[in-house]
């Protein structure tokens, strides 16, 4: 039935006499590429604390505080998509190449951003009796 | 009369893969029946597609399976982008037929390297899994991620391909496609493994038609369906033909996924120089307003994607018809009859990917 | 290694992943990064295990398989939540079907982040674990 019934220990015998395909990993890693996607960094200077990043984000990882100043990241909950890195205005969000290390509990990433939001702009009194006349010419249109 | 015992077969067993449970009726080491239960895996993320952007579902139904990943991101893009009328630029369907390809192959020989772990040959296994790191290498290189590619998008593709590395990649396809021979030779000369797989789990090619078998296992019986030839992406333009075993047993279906890698390195060397120069994607603005069926041929078989839209950034109804919840009749059919010692072999050549059937 | 004072045997359980995360796991013990090196083996009998490895989420049908794994494996034992869905049910949190990560169900030693892990990144979190599984063991000897 067999043509060539040492096939595969003709196989096994050219890897016994290879170089072994094993990445003697701990000691060892294998190169990562550029487009490797490892882990969200973010640089603080640059943020805005616009909450983009937290409101696209699809498994709400991203925690943006804007009183607190803060930018905080759940590693456990991170998917590496790479969404905040698309949406971010200020391209301070970044992808390394690095994945993020095992942990025994769980934490959020917490990095201080320097930006100070600009002061709420105070509505101007007259804001509110603007709206009530606005009303009435269009009900006059229609 | 025999005895009759009912056996109940995982969900987790040692030599399953994936958690399935299976009621095995036997009479005498021969399965009389075989009644499944589902249920381990199942998400229900076709609901969740009324609470997500459509823009940002993406990201999900490229997790609805690990192994097939692109071609889910793929064929929920593509379904979307026929509903709003899109027609992505030609470079985007290019390498889209690309990492489709990448991904059927790397799919095949994951599942070779499972199939000869089930009939107890680890050498094959090893040897299919050390030579399928190669091509994850190339899918990590271009896309990102190892098995989650994150590469699709509504609209085109999310990162572009640089030529220089599209350049590079014929030559490490070539070195695979060397290492691959020997060992595809094994599978088909060996008499071991002929012994395992020859005439077991016969499934008649009337069987495998009127049971709604998909993929390898239709071919594998001797009906040349194939849903490439439906022409999405960049199908239109390269040769594709249906891959026909006409014996229906489990060796006919390990060689029709032998055969299709090879067909992906040839349709690879079709994409490759032929990837055209320009944008990778498009503005999508609005929301989907209609209604689709996207189908698309998966390493599993034919999978179809159902998009409902109203409009508005939430789509009102989403679902998936994967191609192993098709072949579980057929996998049944296959059951009847067979040894007890057969069954996960028998499972296992219909590839099953329970998280894809379960969703 | 000297870390490696016995040679650790896993079980390998899919919770409800998307396999991703279940083909790095069995990457990790294939050739290109093989951890029988290190004396570990996969085994399919909960009984022989010291390490459970899960991927995916817990759902109401895979909980109570879940916790029949974990009670069956002998003590000492560590279990290593892997992949996103495991550690907090990632993407499919707000799915109808979910109960949570794995800690919803069983308590976790080590969380393996990573959409899917990468086999890197499973070898450290074992490599956590067998630190851990240690500790445990010496804890264990001093209890009367």
């Amino acid at each position: 039935m067999t043509k060539h019934p040492l096939k595969m220990t003709k196989v096994a015998l050219e890897n016994l006499f290879q170089k072994p395909a094993t990445v003697p990993y701990p000691a060892v890693r294998k190169p990562v590429y550029a487009a490797t996607r490892g882990r969200i960094a973010i640089e603080e200077a640059k943020c805005i604390l616009c909450l983009i990043c937290d409101k696209k984000c699809p498994t709400g990882a991203i925690k943006v505080d804007r009183p607190g100043k803060t930018w905080a990241i759940d590693r456990l909950l991170c998917i590496q998509c790479g969404y905040c890195v698309e949406v971010c205005p200020k391209k301070c969000l970044g992808m390394e190449n690095l994945y993020s290390p095992p942990v025994s509990a769980k934490a959020m990433d917490v990095v201080n951003v320097p930006f100070t939001p600009p002061p709420p702009k105070p509505k101007p009194p007259p804001a509110s009796a603007t709206p009530a006349a606005t009303p009435a010419p269009e009900a006059g249109k229609e | 009369m025999a005895n009759r015992t009912v056996i109940p077969f995982g969900p987790q067993h040692p030599v399953l893969p994936e958690p399935i449970h299976l009621d095995l009726v036997i009479e005498d080491e021969h399965v009389v029946e075989a009644i499944p239960s589902f249920g381990f895996i199942h998400r229900g993320l076709e609901k969740l597609a009324e609470k997500r952007d459509f823009t940002e579902f993406t990201f999900v139904a490229e997790r609805i399976c690990g192994i097939c990943s692109y071609i889910h991101g793929m064929g929920y893009c593509q379904a979307i982008e026929s509903v709003m009328g899109l027609e992505i630029p030609e470079r985007a369907k290019w390498l889209r037929t690309m990492w489709a390809e990448l991904s059927r192959m790397h799919s095949h020989m994951m599942w070779l390297g499972l199939l000869g772990d089930a009939f107890g040959f680890e050498n094959l296994f090893m040897a299919f899994w050390r030579v399928r790191e190669g091509l994850l290498d190339i899918i990590e290189e271009t896309s990102g991620g190892r098995v989650i590619f994150g590469a699709a998008k509504v609209g085109g593709i999310r990162r572009d391909v640089p030529d220089d590395l599209l350049a590079r990649i014929p030559a490490q396809l070539a070195k695979i496609e060397a290492e691959m021979r020997p060992i595809t030779d094994v599978f088909r000369d060996d008499f071991s493994v002929r012994q395992r797989l020859c005439g077991v789990g016969v499934l008649s090619q009337k069987d495998a038609y009127d049971l709604g078998a998909v993929g390898p296992v239709l071919r594998g019986s001797g009906v040349a369906v194939d849903t490439r030839l439906e022409g999405y992406a960049a199908y239109d333009r390269v040769q594709v033909e249906p891959i026909v075993e006409s014996d229906g047993d489990c060796w006919a279906r390990a060689m029709v996924r032998i055969r299709e890698v090879y067909q992906s390195f040839e349709i690879l060397k079709q994409v490759l120089p032929n990837v055209p120069a320009g944008p990778v994607d498009m503005k999508v603005t609005g929301a989907p307003n209609g209604e689709f069926f996207a189908r698309l041929e998966q390493p599993r078989g034919e999978v179809i994607y159902y998009v409902k839209g109203s409009g508005k950034k939430q789509l009102d109804r989403f679902r998936v018809r994967t191609p192993t919840f098709a072949n579980i009749p057929p996998l049944l059919k296959m059951l009847q009859g067979c040894q007890l010692a057969d069954v996960p072999v028998i499972v296992l050549t219909i590839d099953p990917c329970i998280s894809c059937a379960e969703r | 290694m000297k870390l490696f004072q016995k040679s650790p045997w896993i079980i390998h359980y899919d919770g409800a992943s998307c396999n991703g995360c279940d083909i790095e796991v069995l990457a990790c013990l294939t050739p290109r990064y093989d951890v029988e090196r290190f004396g570990i083996i996969n085994t399919g009998n909960p009984k022989h295990a010291d390490i459970l490895l899960i991927t995916g989420y817990i759902n109401e049908q895979s909980q109570p398989v879940v916790r029949t794994i974990y009670e069956q494996m002998p003590e000492p034992k560590v279990v290593v939540a892997i992949g996103i869905c495991a550690t907090s049910g990632g993407i499919f949190r707000e799915c109808y079907n979910t109960k949570g990560g794995v800690d919803s169900t069983i308590p976790v030693d080590v969380y393996v982040p990573g959409c899917a892990a990468r086999p890197e990144s499973i070898i450290d979190g074992v490599v956590q674990a067998l630190a851990i599984l240690e500790r445990k063991k010496k804890e264990m000897a001093a209890r009367p």
